[in-house]
């Protein structure tokens, strides 16, 4: 497969190190990824770097927890080691995260769930005051953002009754007659659905690819509505497979990035370095960084690494009212009814958008038991997915929900690279009693409200997001108790930036993926002005 | 049936290796008539049994003549999304009188006819995120006959590279469609009373050449059907309980 040619715009590590870029981006997710295209069409001279590969653009593989060997899991595009988790104190575990590395990071897999943020995630209202004082950028200031990204990604859906948010530019499907069934079920209970946000052009032959590689230009993601787009400008290039393990410092600038690709080491130049490895890997290339300070590159505040969030996610399977046709796997619905109940941060919830058949229902159980003390009695799998049947065959398919719960930000909850293998993220998480009662209350809220359906929370113990990673450099205007400034840039070092989820200091209700987006143009039209304010750039 | 069959035929091209005689020829034979694009290949030059059979020789132990032979392919007729690997050789010879050259031989062209070939057309399925592989096999693996060593080896080792294949590529691309087929045509070998005639069999093949369903990848036909793998008693229990159970899969 050698004789391919190699893509328009891919560059060797040579070719990349005699060049002087205008801006070098670390990682290719929908942050990254975004961020680059926009510098690219600021006229900027943009170097992608990413750690994976390019891959091949008609894959359409899931993320597999189930393949352990480090080059097959490289060439897919997947994280190729393991995560440890210490959650609760209890011992460390290994695990497959839901992790992307290659072209287009984890948004590649993702759901393409593109769910605004309501005016409370990011200040304090009236009604809900923000855990941390709201963000130093407000929701006034984020909106023509929120609207372009949503134009970039093709995000499709209706408007929400309950947030008076605005609908996105462009109309969803329309609804299959078991799905309008499922809506009409779910208004008579008194909640108020709407179709959800899905950032897919729909082009034909689109299979949705929930979770999967889109083989077609059609799921919007780091890839597609980023990095692709940014080459064809002509003025980005892509350097694939490289790791960076250092940013070399001095005099309060990034001077230069080490990188290594097939074993050897190489150097990149860059004006500016915005960096986009996400939440869980771009902390660690700071805490690396100890060229300059032991405590690592940008870390004077002692928070790289800190405020680690994950969503929890709450599963609940719902079937139809009798009479009703089973709609099945859907992704189309979400609903706002849950998102602050009785002034406390609950959030979105959706339809996951899998098959709630049988089998879907035994693999959940299974993997709650693994997850439990249950693990260890015998045969506890196998009676799972007899249940499973049961139930399927006595009730029809059912509808997964799944609601995204807000996380709070705790400088003790962190992500460190693990001593013995930096590839290996170390997380250190405790879910705080808040977070707790919280879940409790929308478990309570959900079989009131549905208390006319027959459901079934698939979910025994807080099941953390770890697909949904956030605010290890959480942004802020203090630099004693936050590591970016209002700007995305790094309070200690001139030419830093970050765009991915790393700077979220809260959590919020939604999926990451449009604020990501929205925040990642945000920060490169900062950049882009800000070398034409210098005389760098000519505008 | 036969019309969907011959609209969805109508934009595929497929080469069969070895289509000079026997069931290649007639698999060339049945999917031209379905309205495929129909390349074969043959390590002498041949007459083709149909004039819309493109005749391209090739020696498919020779990696360098197979790329030459696919590029002329390519050119000729476009990118091939059918590839029939039914190269063969059965040198009927006893272990004894075998040379590790000899041995080799065999492997070369019954294993390596297959790689090079699967070389040759897989960056031009992938780039399609789509094509079909059949590779054509025997049980000769199980239990080998006398004086079958390195056709047994060499076919047991292409069935175990279907495998491979599919580990490699099925999670990836599930629009490439691996299996392989046992046609059970083999009427001049000793061992097999019950050859079917290859133009039989050949209808058979050519409707497993145009399944494209990705449940079937990595699948082993045997003549009309799939042969499905020994479970015992209390698998095929725990199927039923589990409701993993099907029937199999019938080529008819």
């Amino acid at each position: 497969m050698s004789a391919l040619p190699r893509p328009h715009g891919q560059l060797s590590v040579a070719e990349a190190a005699r060049h002087s870029w205008d801006v070098i981006v670390i990682g290719t997710g929908i942050g990254g990824g975004l961020a680059g295209r926009r510098l690219a069409e600021h006229g900027l001279a943009v170097l992608y770097v990413e750690k994976g590969p390019l891959g091949h653009r008609a894959e359409s593989h899931f993320l597999r927890d189930d393949l352990s060997d480090y080059a097959a899991r490289q060439s897919r595009g997947l994280w190729p080691t393991m995560m440890e988790a210490t959650v609760d104190g209890g011992a460390a575990h290994r695990f497959f995260a839901p992790l992307g590395s290659g072209v287009g990071g984890s948004s590649v897999f993702y759901a393409a769930a593109a769910e605004r943020p309501e005016r409370h995630d990011l200040e304090s209202t009236n009604e809900m005051p923000h855990p941390a004082g709201g963000w130093p950028v407000g929701y006034d200031a984020f909106r023509p953002y929120y609207d372009q990204a949503e134009e970039l990604l093709s995000v499709r859906g209706d408007a929400d009754p309950l947030s008076g948010l605005p609908p996105p530019g462009l109309a969803a499907p329309p609804l299959t007659p078991t799905e309008a069934a499922l809506f009409r079920d779910l208004r008579q209970a008194g909640l108020h659905p709407y179709r959800a946000h899905e950032a897919l052009r729909r082009v034909p032959g689109c299979s949705d690819c929930l979770g999967h590689k889109c083989p077609r230009p059609c799921k919007m993601d780091g890839r597609s509505a980023g990095v692709e787009p940014a080459l064809q400008t002509g003025r980005a290039a892509l350097l694939a497979d490289c790791t960076v393990e250092e940013l070399v410092e001095a005099a309060g600038r990034i001077t230069s990035l080490r990188v290594r690709v097939a074993g050897a080491e190489h150097r990149l130049q860059g004006e500016i370095v915005v960096l986009a490895g996400g939440a869980l890997h771009s902390p660690g290339l700071l805490l690396r960084s100890t060229g300059t300070h032991a405590a690592g590159c940008a870390n004077s505040s002692g928070w790289v690494g800190r405020g680690l969030m994950f969503h929890l996610n709450e599963m609940v399977a719902v079937w139809p009212r009798r009479g009703s046709p089973a709609a099945g796997a859907t992704r189309a619905v979400a609903f706002r009814d849950l998102y602050a109940h009785e002034g406390k941060r609950l959030g979105l919830v959706q339809s996951m958008g899998v098959a709630a058949d049988a089998g879907r229902i035994a693999d959940h159980l299974k993997g709650m038991i693994a997850r439990s003390v249950l693990r260890r009695v015998p045969g506890l799998g196998k009676a799972a997915t007899v249940f499973a049947r049961a139930s399927a065959r006595l009730f029809g398919s059912a509808t997964v929900f799944v609601a995204v719960i807000e996380d709070l930000a705790y400088p003790e909850n962190r992500v460190r690279p693990h001593p013995e293998d930096p590839e290996v993220p170390q997380v250190d998480y405790r879910i705080p009693d808040e977070l707790r009662a919280r879940r409790s209350l929308f478990r309570r809220a959900m079989r009131r409200t549905l208390a006319r359906h027959r459901i079934l929370f698939l979910t025994f113990s807080p099941l953390l997001n770890f697909g949904h990673p956030c605010g290890t450099l959480r942004f802020g205007t203090d630099p004693a108790t936050s590591v970016l400034d209002a700007d995305c840039r790094a309070h200690d070092l001139d030419n830093l930036y970050v765009a991915d989820a790393s700077f979220f200091p809260s959590s919020m209700g939604v999926n990451p993926s449009l604020t990501i987006a929205a925040n990642a143009l945000r920060v490169a039209d900062l950049v882009a002005v800000r070398l034409v304010r210098e005389g760098r750039k000519t505008g | 049936m036969r019309d969907m069959r011959m609209q969805e035929a109508l934009s595929e091209i497929a080469v069969i290796t070895e289509a000079g005689w026997g069931i290649g020829e007639a698999l060339a034979l049945a999917l031209v008539r379905l309205g495929v694009m129909v390349a074969g290949l043959s390590r002498q030059a041949f007459q083709p049994a149909d004039d819309r059979i493109l005749p391209v020789v090739a020696d498919v132990r020779d990696p360098a003549d197979v790329a030459r032979a696919f590029d002329d392919i390519r050119a000729r007729l476009g990118a091939p999304t059918i590839l029939v690997n039914n190269s063969e050789t059965y040198p009927d010879r006893d272990i004894l009188d075998e040379t590790p050259a000899s041995f080799m031989d065999t492997l070369q062209l019954n294993l390596g006819g297959a790689v090079n070939c699967c070389h040759a057309v897989l960056p031009g399925m992938v780039a399609a995120g789509s094509g079909r592989i059949v590779n054509v096999v025997t049980f000769a693996d199980v239990q080998p006959a006398p004086l079958a060593a390195g056709y047994s080896v060499s076919k047991g080792a292409l069935r175990i590279y279907t495998r491979a294949l599919v580990a490699d590529l099925g999670d990836r691309f599930p629009g490439i469609v691996i299996t392989d087929w046992v046609p059970g045509t083999h009427q001049p070998r000793k061992g097999i009373p019950d050859g079917v005639a290859p133009q039989l069999a050949a209808e058979w093949g050519a409707r497993l050449a145009l399944m494209k369903s990705p449940e079937i990848n990595g699948l082993v036909f045997l003549q009309d059907r799939e042969h499905a793998l020994p479970r015992s008693l209390k698998g095929r229990m725990k199927d039923r309980i589990l409701g993993r159970s099907r029937a199999p899969v019938a080529l008819r």
